[in-house]
């Protein structure tokens, strides 16, 4: 599949575009609707561990297909403290990242042995142990009828604070997560560490040759993409206040492909482009929701023989046309 | 007084058989530190072999590998690389084809400028004036290897003779102590070939780093080697002096017989 | 109740080994996992109810043409997709046939609803076997299971197809320079396993009773078990790794707990990728 990386050139640009979109979504809600609003806010749901699978996938090369086990053992962590400690979001959200972070470790160190296919498959194997474990450990999880009215998020540093409970109040929060989620993302690619996982992406060998510790690079790819997973499931499980097994269900690792193959994998705009551009999609097709996943097999069918660089590349050729550039054609071969 | 020569790597007893065939039988054989040892044989002999199993991609069946006195069978490839400063390329031209060139050396240098695991997940101050150093390093290195104007260039998109030069360059860039090139100038044209035998002789003077060189291109080797070291079907056929070793009939007739 | 057990867990790894082989051949020749192959296990399944149900066709009349509605959809998505997945690499595949993994099977749910429909057909009648009775159609699967693998078995070793089959698997450019026509061979082989998968379905319907869309995504999961745990590319492997999946996992439902069936696939999937971390799916060494 081919992948481009984030060139250093224009990281100033980079920057200040990102600063223009972020403020363009801070006044979003000055003019939208709350339907539209919580669009976004599912659509950033799904970018969190879009986000870690666009890390494992995008950079250091491995398609992990246990993003959501760790989306949901984020959510059940989240909603635990909450409903039996009463704690403060910020303690939620954080033990809901580490959690699943921690949990990667030792599922790793099997499953890291595997390359190509047989790594896909016990990634595979793992969301449907822990589905296995969230429906038979009754006594922690309830089972099957999982948990409901999970607390609100609390904002406090320890106890009082202020529950968000408005859409306009979620979506904020949303907004605040995913910038300093694509912040976390940026910085660890653009760190010398994020150059090995693109030499290991490349070729783990020659990677290994010129002294890159390929493993551990790849063990921090798995841990750091289910820490960015527990914390999309930590957000869902308090907007939508309940949680059950079903949140292992492959639908929704099947959402996060989208949003990454489609978006444009390897890219950082990519995934999040695919979070806004096929969740408000799958919201017109809200219908049926078959007809949502016949269109999400299209799009990851067609992704790979028509737009294997996913919408950010035509995307951008668009916009580039639209606004004559100076920083176009500023470095050449 | 009379000051033994260091060895820079030392094989001893190195054998290796993929199931039922012997790839390399048995080697003996001392590079000194300093010199450049060219590495002969026909096709299928069992160099890459050798090297695979000095580089620790592969892992001999029996025998032992030092670097200097460090005996380093069986470890890792990238340990071997960042504590022994034993590099080496391959007999394919491999890059990092999504990089620029600029990149793969940054790249390959990372390892002795970010030493720690933890220091390469670093995004301050610090790690970006490394990282910088490391630029203007890597510009260096392609001003020598004459690839300055595809600096920018993304390797993959770099003809097989360029990624060749691209793969040699970056081999200098982590102060390498010894470095193992494998046909580093076949599929390469003339002057580009001098170019490179000007570089070893350079980095070989100057920095004092040793060489092993398996070549087809004897003539280039005869020159360029302090000695040279004949393989054949696995062993050593000949050591010693590159002009003497090209005569000894012996090699003359393995390689004939192919 | 253990020679039960046993006999259950049979049937169903029949079931499996006859899913799994065509997954395996398809494995084999084109060099990617089709993440789809449940799906037409589901879709001879509907094409075999339709049939019966809306044709008012009898169930061995509704066998043939299921399979062959199954043959002409695998024609059309081996000849728009697989044959071009020979050259792109093992995840592209994978995201492609996941693809149309969900398209099959949101498209089956939207066709035929959303809810089970039930499966009328099949002998069912008790036959007394080995003092035991068990319904005619399961012993027809083990028979159908047994002749089909003997069938593979003389293809890919005697017939010149199968020589054709050996040859693209090991090495596509050299038959794209011999002159092989590699999507050809892929296509066929795509179509006879997807019919395997659809086959397999159709037997099994009668049995399960219930159909729905998604009932092929379990099938997938168990299929790739099995054709770890079969050693990759053998065929007889994949029928001994069939039966002993199906007999631990009507071991498992009986002694352990019925929750836990499911879970015998993956674990075995894990132990096996475990034990032969690198002995399956090796891409070819460029060293
Ligand atoms: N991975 C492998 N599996 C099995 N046999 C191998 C493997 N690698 C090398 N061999 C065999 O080992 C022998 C030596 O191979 P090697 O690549 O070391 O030769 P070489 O001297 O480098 O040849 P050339 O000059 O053609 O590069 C050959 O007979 C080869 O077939
Ligand atoms: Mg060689």
């Amino acid at each position: 599949m081919p992948r481009f990386t984030v060139a250093g050139q224009h990281f100033a640009g980079q920057l200040a575009s990102g600063a223009l979109i972020i403020a363009c979504l801070a006044l979003f809600p000055l003019v939208a609707s709350s339907y539209q609003l919580s669009t976004l806010i599912i659509s950033m749901v799904f970018l969190l561990p879009a986000l870690g699978l666009n890390l494992i996938l995008g950079y250091a090369g491995m398609l992990s297909l246990a993003q959501m086990g760790f989306f949901g053992v984020g959510g059940y962590t989240s909603a635990l403290l909450a409903m039996h400690f009463g704690t403060p979001f910020w303690l939620n959200f954080s033990a809901a990242c580490l959690v699943p972070a921690l949990l990667a470790i030792p599922l790793a160190i099997p499953a890291l042995r595997l390359r190509h296919t047989s790594f896909v498959m016990c990634t595979i194997a793992f969301v449907f142990i822990l589905e296995s474990v969230s429906k038979n450990w009754v006594g922690l999880t309830r089972g099957d009828m999982g948990l409901s009215s999970v607390p609100r998020p609390r904002i406090g540093l320890w106890s009082g604070g202020f529950i968000v409970h408005t859409t306009v109040q979620y979506y904020y929060l949303g907004l605040l997560l995913c910038v300093l989620a694509v912040a976390a993302l940026v910085t660890i690619v653009r760190s010398p560490a994020g150059r090995y996982m693109i030499a290991i992406r490349e070729d783990e060998v020659l990677a290994a040759s010129i002294g890159g510790r390929t493993w551990h690079y790849r063990l921090a790819a798995f841990v750091l993409s289910a820490a960015f997973a527990g914390a999309g499931g930590s957000y869902y499980v308090h907007y939508v206040t309940v949680i059950s097994p079903s949140v292992f269900d492959p639908t929704y690792t099947n959402t996060v492909l989208v949003v990454v193959l489609g978006g444009g994998v390897g890219t950082i705009m990519g995934p999040i482009l695919g979070g806004v551009v096929f969740i408000a999609l799958s919201e017109v097709l809200r219908i049926a929701p078959e007809l949502r996943m016949v269109v999400y097999g299209l799009i990851l069918t067609t992704s790979v023989f028509l737009f294997p660089k996913g919408i950010v590349e035509p995307l951008t050729a668009v916009l580039r046309g639209a606004i004559p550039s100076r920083a176009r054609g500023s470095h050449g071969r | 007084m009379v000051v033994e020569p260091r060895t820079a790597l030392s094989l001893r007893g190195v054998r290796k058989a993929f199931g039922p065939i012997v790839a390399v039988a048995g080697v003996d054989l001392d590079i000194v530190a300093g010199e450049i040892c060219g590495l002969i044989g026909p096709n299928g002999s069992g160099k890459s072999t050798l090297f695979d199993c000095c580089t620790g991609l592969l892992r001999p069946t029996a025998g032992r590998v030092l670097a200097g006195a460090t005996d380093i069978t069986g470890w890792e490839m990238a340990r071997i690389a960042r504590q022994e400063r034993l590099l080496r390329s391959f007999q394919k031209a491999v890059v990092f084809r999504a990089l620029t060139a600029e990149d793969n050396l940054v790249l390959a240098g990372q390892m002795t400028a970010f030493p720690g695991l933890a220091a390469t997940f670093g995004c301050g101050q610090n790690t970006r004036r490394r990282v910088r150093e490391l630029r203007d390093r890597a510009g260096v290195l392609l001003e020598r290897v004459g690839l300055a104007h595809m600096r920018h260039a993304k390797a993959g998109e770099m003809s097989f003779g360029q990624q060749k030069l691209l793969q040699f360059a970056s081999m200098l860039m982590p102060e390498p102590r010894t470095i193992l090139l494998d046909e580093p100038f076949a599929g390469i044209n003339p002057v580009l070939i001098e170019r490179i035998v000007e570089n070893i002789r350079a980095v070989n003077r100057e920095q004092g780093v040793t060489f092993v060189i398996v070549e087809h291109n004897i003539d280039v080797l005869r020159d360029l080697s302090h000695r040279l070291v004949v393989l054949s079907r696995g062993s050593i056929l000949a050591d010693g002096d590159p002009d003497a070793v090209i005569r000894d009939p012996l090699v003359v007739e393995a390689y004939l017989a192919g | 109740m253990l020679q039960n057990l046993l006999t259950d867990g049979l049937v169903i790894g029949s079931v499996y080994a006859l899913v799994s082989v065509g997954m395996t051949v398809i494995l084999g020749v084109l060099g990617q996992i089709n993440f789809a192959h449940g799906e037409y296990y589901m879709a001879g399944a509907f094409a075999a109810w339709w049939a019966i149900d809306r044709l008012g066709l009898s169930y061995i009349e509704s066998i043939p043409l299921a399979i062959l509605i199954v043959a002409v959809l695998s024609l059309v998505i081996g000849y728009v997709v697989m044959q071009r997945l020979v050259d792109v690499s093992f995840d592209a595949g994978i995201i492609a046939t996941l693809g149309i993994s969900l398209l099959l099977q949101n498209g089956a749910t939207l066709l035929f609803g959303g809810t089970y429909q039930v499966f009328d057909g099949g002998w069912l009648a008790p036959m007394r076997v080995l003092g035991e009775d068990i319904a005619q159609q399961r012993i027809l699967i083990v028979l159908v299971t047994l002749a089909v693998f003997g069938a593979l078995e003389w293809l890919v070793r005697k017939s010149s197809f199968g020589k054709q089959m050996r040859a693209v698997a090991q090495n596509v450019e050299c038959c794209h320079v011999l002159g092989l026509d590699v999507r050809r061979v892929v296509l066929i082989t795509f179509i006879l396993g997807t019919t395997l998968a659809a086959l397999s379905g159709v037997m099994t319907a009668p049995i399960t009773m219930n159909i729905y869309g998604a009932m092929g995504e379990a099938i997938t999961l168990k299929s790739f078990a099995v054709i770890v745990m079969g050693g990759m590319g053998s065929i007889g492997g994949t029928l001994l790794a069939g039966w002993v999946l199906g007999i631990m996992e009507s071991l498992v439902a009986a002694y352990v707990g019925l929750q836990f069936r499911d879970a015998v696939a993956f674990t075995l999937l894990v132990l096996v990728l475990m034990w032969r971390p690198s002995g399956f799916f090796n891409t070819k060494a460029r060293y």
